[in-house]
């Protein structure tokens, strides 16, 4: 048990390492921006766990299906580990040593099953740029013990063959639509029908999480906000009715009066010399 | 009086008339001016947030539901004779422009930003100053409105809400800071956009938009 233990924390290790450095390189955001917004999703069915980050208990009996965050993490390295709830950190069941964490990204860690049904850490980087008006951004993590798969909105695939622990997104009309998530190139529905409500400006984030051996597949959500743009522009009148400022004609009317007046008073000045 | 005199005399007082015309036509046509910007900046700043709070908010990773939003149905600005009905609008395709309600009669709500329910940010309601096929818009007199001006906005759920203006602003197209008044954080307000300024006949435009904001009374 001990032994077993050991053997999937070194191999949790050495895997999430390797995915940060990943990250790292992905996420080359500006010099100065010194923190990241860091997420954690759980994914792991009937595990709760206590999360700690650089040997600090940071999340106490973190449940399956929760979102925790977003955490303000400097720019460096981590040491993150999962252990079963009050249990020392020495007998983490998952754990991730010196996890880089890039400067100015926003980035969501998640604990999940790798496609074999082995429990692993994934870190994503977070596409949050800002989406246009009316949009809203779709995000599609394969994070499940399961094979690869179509994620279907309005029973029309918009994602297809889909792997674990891949990601697939897009930028779409805002709204609801009916997404399921099937085998890849079936009609056999693995997760769903739900009905997802996409709302303007925000990222959707969907996780396929559970196994499909152990029927214990499902979806976490976490949703970021904030990436709305506003509307080109606001045209609200073509009539003129409402002009201010002068036209053409106020200019010749104002000069035809500066003409007259110094033409009228020329005369006056010259017709009463005339009479002296 | 020589006739020589009474031309003069003639000619003084037509430069007089056109010069006094010209000086009506101007204060006339004066832009609407800006209140209260100073103000609406401030609105718009959004709030400072709580600095490293110590426990890590943690929320159930739920598919998101229906928000539950409270679009406004109906303006009225008796100031400046408003009683229009609003309709939910999004953003014309092809364009990429706020979908302001052809018929110049009714006003245009942005149906993705915050409903009269909000807490936060602005509730944007646009209207049409004219049409040149239709004549004058439910917004033709926006720019009359000033500081302290009351209005009411009904929500779907028939409660009337009142708002007090505090800033009128006036901006070229080219340059107005639209993320500012269709910002989803900051006081909550209620921003209200029309045309004006300057009209280029040729181009069928107006070169300014006026942005009346307003606080909950």
């Amino acid at each position: 048990m001990q032994f077993s233990y050991f053997r999937r924390v070194a191999a949790g290790g050495a895997v999430a390492a390797l995915a940060f450095a990943g990250v790292g390189a992905l996420a080359a955001g500006p010099a100065y921006a010194a923190t990241s917004k860091v997420s954690v999703v759980h994914g792991i069915p009937d595990t709760p766990v206590d999360v700690y980050v650089n040997g600090k208990k940071t999340l106490d009996n973190f449940k399956p299906g929760d979102v925790a965050g977003p955490l303000n993490l400097e720019e460096g390295d981590y040491d993150i580990a999962l252990t079963k709830p009050g249990e020392p950190i020495g007998s983490a069941i998952l754990k991730a040593d010196n996890a880089a964490v890039p400067g100015g990204a926003n980035i969501s860690i998640a604990a999940h099953l790798d496609a074999a049904g082995q429990p692993k850490i994934t870190p994503f980087v977070n596409d949050v740029s800002k989406v246009d008006a009316g949009k809203a951004r779709l995000i599609v993590r394969h994070t499940a013990a399961a094979p690869a798969v179509d994620v279907r909105a309005g029973g029309t695939p918009v994602f297809e063959g889909l792997t674990n622990p891949n990601e697939a997104k897009g930028d779409v009309d805002a709204g609801e639509v009916k997404a399921d998530v099937v085998l890849a190139g079936t009609d056999t529905v693995a997760i769903g029908p739900a009905d997802l409500n996409l709302k303007e400006g925000t990222a959707t984030i969907v996780y396929a999480i559970g196994s499909a051996e152990g029927k214990t597949l499902g979806v976490v959500a976490q949703t970021i906000t904030g990436l709305h743009s506003a509307p080109g522009g606001v045209p609200s009148g073509d009539g003129g009715q409402a002009g201010t400022g002068v036209d053409t004609w106020w200019y010749v009317l104002t000069g035809a009066g500066v003409l007259l007046l110094l033409g009228g008073g020329v005369r006056m000045a010259t017709a009463r010399t005339g009479r002296k | 009086m020589t006739v020589r005199n009474r031309g003069a005399l003639a000619a003084l007082a037509a430069g007089v008339a056109a010069l006094t015309a010209a000086a009506l036509v101007a204060c006339a046509n004066q832009p609407a001016g800006t209140v209260g910007a100073e103000e609406a900046t401030t609105l718009a700043s959004p709030a400072p947030s709580v600095a490293n709070a110590p426990s890590v908010p943690v929320t159930a990773g739920e598919l998101p539901a229906g928000p539950k939003i409270i679009p406004p149905v109906r303006l009225l600005i008796p100031e400046i004779g408003v009683t229009a009905t609003v309709n939910a609008v999004g953003i014309n395709e092809r364009t990429n422009e706020f979908e302001v309600p052809p018929s110049v009669d009714q006003i245009g709500w942005y149906r993705y930003g915050p409903g009269l329910e909000t807490e936060a940010g602005s509730v944007v309601i646009a209207g049409h100053v004219d049409s040149a096929k239709q004549g004058k818009g439910a917004f033709f007199r926006l720019r009359e409105l000033d500081q302290g001006d009351t209005l009411t906005a009904t929500g779907s759920d028939g409660e009337a809400r009142r708002y007090r203006v505090v800033a009128r602003e006036e901006y070229a197209k080219t340059k107005i800071p639209l993320d500012r008044y269709f910002a989803r954080d900051g006081k909550p307000r209620l921003t209200l956009i029309t045309c004006g300024g300057p009209f280029d006949a040729k181009a069928r435009k107006y070169r300014d938009n006026i942005v009346v904001t307003a606080v909950p009374a």
